[in-house]
């Protein structure tokens, strides 16, 4: 099993992906931290309730900073996910992974494990963008760069929600074996598709109250304990925690469907 | 080149390949239809039958890349996804396009080196091996289709398998590189490994393989060896009077008929005929020995019932051009 593991992490880092992928996801990391440390930390977004309809005190301020870049992160995680199994079928180096370790239960596992690895990799750098740049610029506007150890709860768990966005997209990647289509669906709906159906929702109360939490997206911002909306039509968050189990949930089904039918489809 | 041993010259006792009642379906298509035989070591077995045969299916399920409808294919007993040293075991060259296009030849190794527990060193003691040591650190998209067959190749040998799979090895190599790959074979069949070729010509083998399996539409037409296939050889003569000779080589209890332009004699003994004619006082213009036309064979053994070809016009000399790709035929003398 470690075997196989070195080898799927040997596939990622032998082509020009992943060194693309880290300059992106640094760049965005430290743009991001950048703007959100400049915006919060300017005039009138003084600590919780403040003007502009944001909630959320110094914890949340920081954690929004160190985690701006996520939100590309997770699209390029989730690209990485796709890629993983979408390149395998495309260039069919499928038969040669099947064929160095049979047991295909084994085979997805080693690459569910690699992507996690990934996840953690890439959380790591975005980390280092976005804390290099957010943490003076707050340090320089008064605000507290580390105001409590909550706030490296939600680094840790930025790693891990980079990891379980590569898990779905995985999934996706198995489920809709053309690697195009797989991209586009995957990065479309968390993209696009999600945050227009949100906001739909949100004039919903229903919705408001028990669907939109659940979105991944959505549950993912919950985790690191960002910033939130402030407002009549805001959708209500999720705890940290349960927002961890959710994203983590979307993962487990999306890469479970995946690995059940890698494991059983025919390679020809 | 291939002097160099792949294992340091160590005797290897090969596994036999069995293939019993093996059938797959893919929805109402049978590809492959209650097929069964076997593969021993130590020789070259060439498997042979036209493109859709159904012989990459069959291979595919040998390597547990795909699942049988029903019946077994085993190598030394088990089957491929319960082998313990997968790489170790069997080394397959299935198709010659399997590669990223942005990882190296060298690269691509290395990662299968790293699935088998193999050290970097083995990948490249491969690549001299191959004859690609300085081209394999280039991206694969590159490479010319002889490269992909000699990186293929050197995936298959990386674990120094007891058994080699090659499906089509000789598509894209130039003579050259063929004459290579004939006696590459030869030389890991000598060191008693099983090695099993596929190919939809059996004149592409004929010079390599000890033993051929033909199969068409999924099913078994013929097995044996090269020389059991070709039967035994015959006498062609051409005399002044093909009656009279026929009637003396009867006197004589060997049979002859009349062909185009001579006779055909039912004997691979030159002399017998040339006596009997002597004896009759006829001329003799031409006396060689006649081998059954192999090419002829296959095609008989295989034609008119080929699935893919159904609906295109009947007795097309030509035949419609084959679905996969087919760069040996054309190339005289180019045989494997």
């Amino acid at each position: 099993m470690i075997n196989a593991v070195k080898s799927e992490l040997r596939k990622f880092f032998t082509t020009r992906l992943w060194w693309g992928m880290a300059i992106g996801i640094f760049v965005a990391a430290a743009l991001f931290a950048a703007l959100f440390a400049l915006s919060y930390t300017s005039e009138g977004m003084g600590g919780a309730g403040g003007p502009g309809g944001m909630e959320g005190g110094e914890v949340q301020i920081a954690n929004s900073v160190y985690t701006s870049g996520l939100g590309i992160g997770y699209l390029l995680l989730l690209t990485i996910g796709v890629m993983q199994i979408g390149s395998e079928y495309r260039h069919k180096t499928i038969t040669g992974t099947f064929l160095s370790t049979p047991r295909r239960v084994q085979a997805i596992g080693a690459k569910i494990i690699a992507l996690l690895v990934l996840g953690a990799v890439y959380g790591l750098i975005s980390l280092v963008g976005s804390v290099a740049v957010g943490a003076p610029i707050l340090a320089m506007n008064d605000f507290s760069p580390f105001p409590d150890i909550e706030v490296l709860r939600s680094l840790a768990l930025a790693l891990l929600a980079l990891g379980l966005w590569a898990l779905i997209g995985f999934g996706v990647g198995v489920l809709i074996p053309n690697q195009v289509a797989a991209l586009l669906v995957g990065i479309g709906f968390a993209w696009i598709v999600e945050p227009l159906l949100g906001f739909g929702l949100s004039f919903w109360e229903f919705g408001r109250e028990h669907l939109v939490k659940y979105f991944p997206s959505q549950a993912t911002n919950a985790m690191v304990d960002t910033v939130t909306m402030a407002g009549p039509n805001a959708p209500e968050n999720l705890s940290w925690w349960a927002a961890a189990l959710v994203l983590l949930a979307w993962a487990a089904v999306l890469a479970g469907l995946g690995a059940l039918r890698a494991t059983r489809q025919d390679v020809a | 080149m291939w002097r160099m041993s792949t294992s340091a010259g160590a005797r290897h006792t090969g596994s036999r390949l069995e293939i019993s009642n093996l059938s797959k379906k893919f929805g109402g298509f049978t590809a492959v239809d209650d097929l069964t035989f076997t593969v021993e070591p130590g020789r070259v077995t060439g498997f042979l039958g036209p493109n859709g045969a159904g012989k990459t299916t069959t291979l595919r399920m040998l390597l547990g890349l795909v699942n049988p409808t029903s019946g077994s294919a085993t190598i030394g007993g088990r089957r491929y996804r319960d082998l313990d040293n997968p790489l170790g075991t069997v080394g397959a060259a299935l198709e010659a396009t399997n590669f990223h296009p942005g990882r190296s030849g060298r690269n691509h190794l290395r990662v299968m080196a790293a699935a088998a527990g193999l050290p970097n060193s083995r990948v490249d003691e491969l690549l001299d091996l191959v004859g690609i040591p300085a081209a394999a650190k280039k991206r694969a998209g590159g490479y010319s289709m002889g490269m992909r067959q000699r990186l293929g190749l050197a995936a298959a040998l990386l674990g120094d398998p007891e058994v080699l799979i090659l499906d089509e090895p000789a598509n894209g190599l130039d003579p050259e590189g063929i004459r290579w790959l004939r006696g590459f074979l030869t030389h890991l069949a000598g060191e008693g490994r099983t090695v099993l070729v596929s190919s939809h010509m059996l004149t592409e083998v004929q010079q390599t393989a000890d033993e051929v399996v033909i199969i068409a539409n999924g099913r078994m037409v013929r097995s044996g060896t090269v020389a059991e296939l070709q039967g035994t050889p015959r006498a062609f003569v051409r005399t002044s009077d093909p009656d009279t000779l026929v009637g003396a080589l009867r006197v004589a209890d060997v049979t002859a008929e009349t062909t185009e332009g001579g006779l055909l004699v039912e004997t691979d003994d030159l002399r017998v005929v040339g006596d009997v004619a002597l004896r009759a006082g006829l001329p003799i213009w031409e006396l060689t020995r006649k081998a059954a036309d192999l090419e002829q064979l296959f095609f008989d053994l295989t034609d008119g019932t080929n699935r893919n070809y159904t609906g295109a016009p009947a007795g097309d000399p030509g035949g419609p051009a084959p679905a996969e790709r087919d760069a040996i035929t054309g190339q005289e003398g180019a045989n494997l």
